[in-house]
């Protein structure tokens, strides 16, 4: 295990609480990104067990209309906005400097400020649970449904989410230009760009995403908020045009769905060298993969409008047909760097393989939905919702579990518990697919997404059966989650500086890392200097 | 396996000397985080673009018969996108200025623009105003809406701007910048430029380009 | 050092014979629970198809679903079977240290991952492109128009003259079960525009394979042809777009008769639409009982009638272009209907003759919307 002696330079002259309200050190911002998304997932998680408790047999018995219109809107809204991307940011936050042997991030300032707009955002979310009801027409917000016509949403709910979302945009985008100025110009020497950790590249690209494709959403909102109060028109028929706002959501929303996968696909693309004991298979041709998905994902919004007959069908249809490809070339990537490997079947590893294995069917359900006619069944359907699980919960969040079982160790200096790392994997992976596989044969049948109730003719009681236990056995798992933080936190066996054997900077340091990062930083030769250093070797290319 | 440390190579006494001063010649780092910045912003008015165009083609006729002679260049808007201008000039003058350290001429042009600035908000206030009273509303059809949102929100920014500008320019006053130090001044000369080229292509979309009559 | 590769089978040959224990184990325990294991195999994986079409149109689908189906599942056994191979196969062996060959990359094989993935991947784009032209296309003299106008929260069917102009008959009822649905000819080609009085509404029916939104300022059409050997079947539908509390309710259903049923069917109600209407009753007839709907719920939630004598409900029905009716049930909306009235857009009144009835509790519902309902106690 390589060790690296480090004194502090200074010590700390704030403590406590305060310190943690007034840094601006990226390792604890991002660390207090990372516990911020895990309260909001947890929240959306409840609003899902409540779907989910609803939707278990016909007839409405817990909630109304209304309020389960609330639920799944805001069930999607907490997930998206306030679960997977801040943390993959949060992550990202925490790991970045430390991988480019940077002291901090370009802003810390700024970066701090970012963090807090966040609790902020989630706070505007919940108010609408106790003022009058919140946003109640998907975290789509269609307009004209979210331009309170008459019978749809009442109370301030909408507007509170528009302001929610505009301040979480404003903090996701100035995270982009943290991000790119840190990547781009406080690099240690001797790393060029193509010496950076893959994670560093994924990071990049999902930071050019969010600075170009967020305004666009902004600019949605902003117009959203002045039809509602304002009496404007840009949405509301009959001069404002209804799939305008689709359109200008969509620019957004769909280079979205990349942000909320691509650093996923970065803690992916670390972990399986490191517990396969190679460098990753192809690292250039999976730079290129990750910027020709970057490029792509901003030419094929219209995929979520086949149906509306108002986009050039074509055009959108085979620009998602094309996006499987770079997506392809990754996984392949990943799998050959496990190939002839020595795999250590470690809970990192394990929610590795469950990342490839589950991001590969959702994969292949999106391109059913890729073909126009057969989208025209599926579009809408609970075809819909397996695929976005599969995409970014068996995708996404499977990415954030071996993330935290892989980095906690460096955050803490403290090991997480394998056993229950391994318990919470499997049933974590039962509990999803009992959940999520059904969907698929419930939008096949016919059954509609955001509806509050079925009728007992329609047969589709018995799968949502199944979907349920698979909800609450995905709580199941999330409970030993929570055992496992809170056992490590107090008990965990001390990491060292790295526990892995890893290839990258963060681990030539010590566990937490002190303030400002690096005393000293071994000279970098290749994208894995850590690696070089160990075996007494500088990079073979 | 222990580490060989003479493979390390040590970091700046100093930790803090990598920031903001970085590892990499070229642009520092606030001007390429204001870069960056300028670049959503761009995409931010390209959301508020897309719409107008979209609606503007929607539409039968353009601009709606009603408002057919609302929007006037004089009194007010055309020589406030002349006042804009000239305050783009005088704020490089500014950057120029203290890039030789030449700090009376920095400030002098530093004021001059923030002064054009606030000039321009007023006089577009006073437009609205008067638009105000002959019907054109936030709430009158798309016209109005598209309107009151384009230009209202390139407003915002110039009032951005001028905040910006009045900081650089008190910065400048208790002699923050120097010949050697004056990053914080091109990154807002580079957003106050942005705002101006905004304005010149709204300008010319708003009061330049041939509206549309439908055919009888 | 490593373990020896006879170890490393037997390993992997324990290890099949676990997961095939596993699996008759979980069958065992299926069965036992009465889960009949092939029956529900069965269904499972025909579970994995859109139902049987019952359009042309929509057989096209299926049968591109088919072959995109047929290739996910290749994809999936090659990619994921290689997972699991690779995870069992390269599984570090405990006290093993070396070092694996630090393999970088291989250019051959990152073409053939390009190409190869491109090659099919056009293959899928260019059969969906040429069964979209099949099946989004719009003939120029349809046999049959059909306008669906979708609303918060129901359906309605107005069936148009052959140019399209003129609205022969509105049918306000969405449910073939309660006497409406939206009736079509099968063997010929059914033109439906869709419109939309509110939000963004979804017309879906699965047994067509296919939706299409109803987006208010953008009306949208398509053809369908239900097939001839589907004449006599009822297929159900439901608005698909999240359009308020209402959505789930927006129920309706799609009835196909042969071609010489619908034209005598739809003559029939021609004429009665045209019919004069009966004389309304002289003189008084009692109690008037006053009632409105407004935002698709009653405003009154309980109301009064005297028993043993007919009385008059005026029913106001605020709701612009909503359909609202008052039917009256026996203690429950689902009791035995004793009376219903006629079914009529808003806004405007109309009142309604209602029979005695006996003393006791009843249901007030409308039969549009069948979560607007409240209490009718005759005393």
């Amino acid at each position: 295990m390589a060790t690296t002696t480090l004194t502090p330079a200074a010590s700390a002259y704030r403590t406590g609480l305060y310190a943690w309200l007034t840094t601006t050190d990226h390792k604890k911002i991002g660390i207090m990104y990372v516990i911020n998304s895990f309260v909001f997932f947890f929240i959306a998680g409840l609003l899902a067990l409540m779907v989910r408790t609803e939707l278990v047999s016909p007839g409405l018995q817990f909630v109304t209309d209304q309020q389960y219109n609330e639920l799944f809107s805001m069930h999607g809204t907490f997930m998206i906005f306030l679960f997977v991307i801040p943390m993959l940011a949060g992550f990202g936050n925490y790991v970045v400097p430390l991988q480019i042997g940077a002291p901090d991030m370009a802003f810390p300032r700024i970066n701090a400020l970012s963090f807090w707009m966040l609790p902020l955002a989630g706070v505007l979310l919940l108010l609408g649970f106790v003022t009058g009801g919140t946003a109640a027409a998907g975290w789509t917000s269609y307009a004209p449904l979210s331009e309170d016509r008459p019978l749809a949403a009442t109370g301030y709910g909408q507007d509170l989410w528009i302001m929610a979302l505009v301040l979480i945009g404003t903090s996701s985008i100035l995270g982009a230009i943290n991000f790119l100025v840190t990547i781009f110009k406080m690099r240690a020497p001797g790393m060029t760009l193509f010496r950076m950790p893959i994670l560093v590249w994924t990071m990049l690209v999902t930071s050019v995403l969010v600075l170009m494709a967020t305004p666009v959403i902004t600019s949605a909102l902003i117009m959203l908020f002045i039809d509602r109060n304002y009496g404007g028109s840009f949405f509301q028929p009959p001069n404002g045009d209804a799939i305008l706002y689709q359109n200008i959501f969509w620019f957004y929303s769909h280079p979205a769905v990349y942000v909320m996968v691509l650093p996923a696909m970065g803690f992916v693309s670390e972990i399986l060298p490191v517990f396969s004991r190679k460098p990753l298979f192809g690292y250039k041709a999976f730079v290129f993969a990750t910027a020709a998905i970057g490029a792509l994902g901003f030419s094929v919004w219209a995929h979520h409008m086949f149906t509306t007959g108002a986009v050039y069908l074509p055009f959108f249809s085979i620009m998602t047909f094309l996006i499987a490809i770079p997506t392809g070339v990754k996984m392949f990537n990943w799998i050959f760097t496990m190939w002839r490997g020595q795999l250590m079947l470690k809970t990192p590893l394990l929610f590795a393989i469950g990342f490839l294995s589950m991001f590969l069917i959702g994969g292949i359900n999106g391109a059913f939905s890729a073909a126009v006619p057969v989208d025209f069944a599926l579009h809408d359907t609970y075809w819909v919702v397996a695929h976005l699980h599969y995409v970014l919960f068996g995708g996404s969040v499977f990415g954030v579990m071996g993330a935290l079982y892989y980095w906690f160790p460096k955050m803490t200096g403290r090991m997480m518990n394998e056993t229950v790392g391994k318990a919470q994997f499997v049933l974590m992976f039962i509990g999803f697919n009992l959940t999520f596989f059904p969907m698929h044969e419930l939008g096949l049948a016919g059954m509609p997404r955001r509806i509050a109730d079925y009728a007992s003719s329609t047969g589709w009681q018995d799968l949502n059966v199944v979907a349920t236990v698979g909800g609450f056995t995905i709580a199941a798992s999330m409970t030993l989650l929570l055992w496992n933080i809170f056992l490590s936190l107090r008990s965990g066996p001390p990491a060292g500086d790295d526990p892995w054997e890893a290839n990258t900077l963060e681990w030539a340091t010590s566990s937490p890392p002190p303030a400002y990062n690096f005393d000293h930083l071994p000279e970098i030769r290749s994208e894995r200097p850590l690696f070089d250093l160990r075996h007494g070797r500088t990079a073979e290319h | 396996m222990t580490t060989d440390n003479q493979a390390l190579l040590p970091v700046e006494h100093n930790p803090l000397a990598s920031m903001p001063h970085d590892t990499h010649g070229g642009i520092s780092n606030p001007v390429l985080g204001m870069i960056l910045f300028i670049t959503s912003e761009v995409m931010f008015f390209g959301g508020l673009f897309a719409a107008y165009f979209n609606l503007r083609a929607n539409a039968a006729a353009w601009p709606p018969r009603e408002f057919e002679d609302t929007l006037q260049i004089l009194p007010f808007v055309g020589p406030a996108t002349i006042l804009l201008i000239l305050s783009s000039f005088t704020c490089q003058w500014a950057v120029w200025a203290i890039r030789r350290d030449d700090r009376a001429v920095f400030l002098r042009s530093m004021t001059v623009t923030v002064i054009l600035g606030i000039t321009f908000l007023l006089m577009q206030a006073t437009d609205y105003v008067v638009l105000g009273s002959e019907g054109l509303t936030l709430a009158s059809g798309t016209f109005g809406t598209t309107y009151y949102t384009l230009t209202g929100f390139h407003g915002a920014h110039v009032f951005g701007g001028v905040v910006m500008l009045s900081v650089i320019l008190y910065r400048g006053m208790a002699g923050q910048f120097s010949g050697r130090h004056y990053d914080a001044v091109e990154g807002a000369s580079l957003y106050w430029h942005f705002v101006d080229v905004v304005w010149i292509l709204l300008f010319s979309l708003l009061y330049l380009l041939p509206g549309k009559t439908p055919a009888i | 050092m490593s373990s020896s590769p006879r170890s490393r089978t037997s390993q992997t040959a324990i290890f099949a014979l676990a997961v095939g224990a596993a699996i008759i184990g979980l069958s065992l325990v299926l069965v036992y629970f009465g889960i009949n294991v092939l029956d529900e195999g069965a269904d499972f994986i025909s579970g994995l198809y859109p139902p049987i079409a019952v359009t042309t149109e929509g057989a096209q689908i299926r049968e591109l679903y088919t072959v995109i189906f047929l290739i996910a599942v290749a994809i999936f056994i090659v990619v994921e079977g290689l997972i699991i191979w690779t995870v069992i196969r390269y599984r570090r062996k405990p006290g093993d240290d070396t070092l694996p060959p630090q393999t970088h990359g291989n250019n051959i094989a990152e073409m053939v991952w390009t190409v190869v993935p491109t090659i099919i991947v056009i293959f899928m784009f260019v059969i969906s492109w040429q069964t979209l032209n099949v099946v989004d296309t719009a003939s120029a003299n349809p046999q049959t128009r059909i306008r669906a106008l979708a609303g918060q929260f129901q359906w309605q069917f107005d069936y148009l003259s052959p140019d399209g102009t003129k609205v022969l008959y509105t049918e306000l009822l969405p449910l073939v079960s309660l006497g409406g649905g939206m009736t079509v000819p099968a063997g010929r080609t059914v033109h439906l525009s869709l419109v939309s009085n509110d939000v963004i509404h979804a017309f879906y029916v699965p047994q067509f394979l296919f939706k299409r939104d109803v987006v208010p300022g953008h009306p949208n059409q398509f053809d369908f042809t239900v097939n001839e050997s589907d004449a006599g079947q009822t297929f159900r539908g439901q608005c698909a777009e999240l359009c308020g509390s209402g959505h789930s309710i927006m129920l309706f259903e799609v009835r196909a008769l042969t071609g010489a049923e619908f034209d005598a069917w739809l003559a029939d109600k021609v004429a009665k639409a045209n019919a004069t209407p009966a004389p309304p009753p002289s003189g008084g007839v009692g109690t008037t009982v006053k009632l409105s709907a407004l935002g698709v719920k009653y405003e009154q939630t309980s109301i009064s009638a005297p028993a043993g004598a007919p009385f008059r409900i005026e029913f106001e029905n605020k709701d612009p272009s909503t359909p609202h009716n008052v039917a009256i049930h026996e203690g429950s909306p689902t009791g035995k209907a004793v009376f219903t009235g006629e079914v009529f857009p808003g806004v405007a009144t109309k009142t309604y003759d209602v029979a005695a009835l006996a003393a006791g509790p009843y249901a007030f519902v409308c039969t549009v919307h069948p979560t607007m309902t409240g209490t009718l106690t005759v005393q």
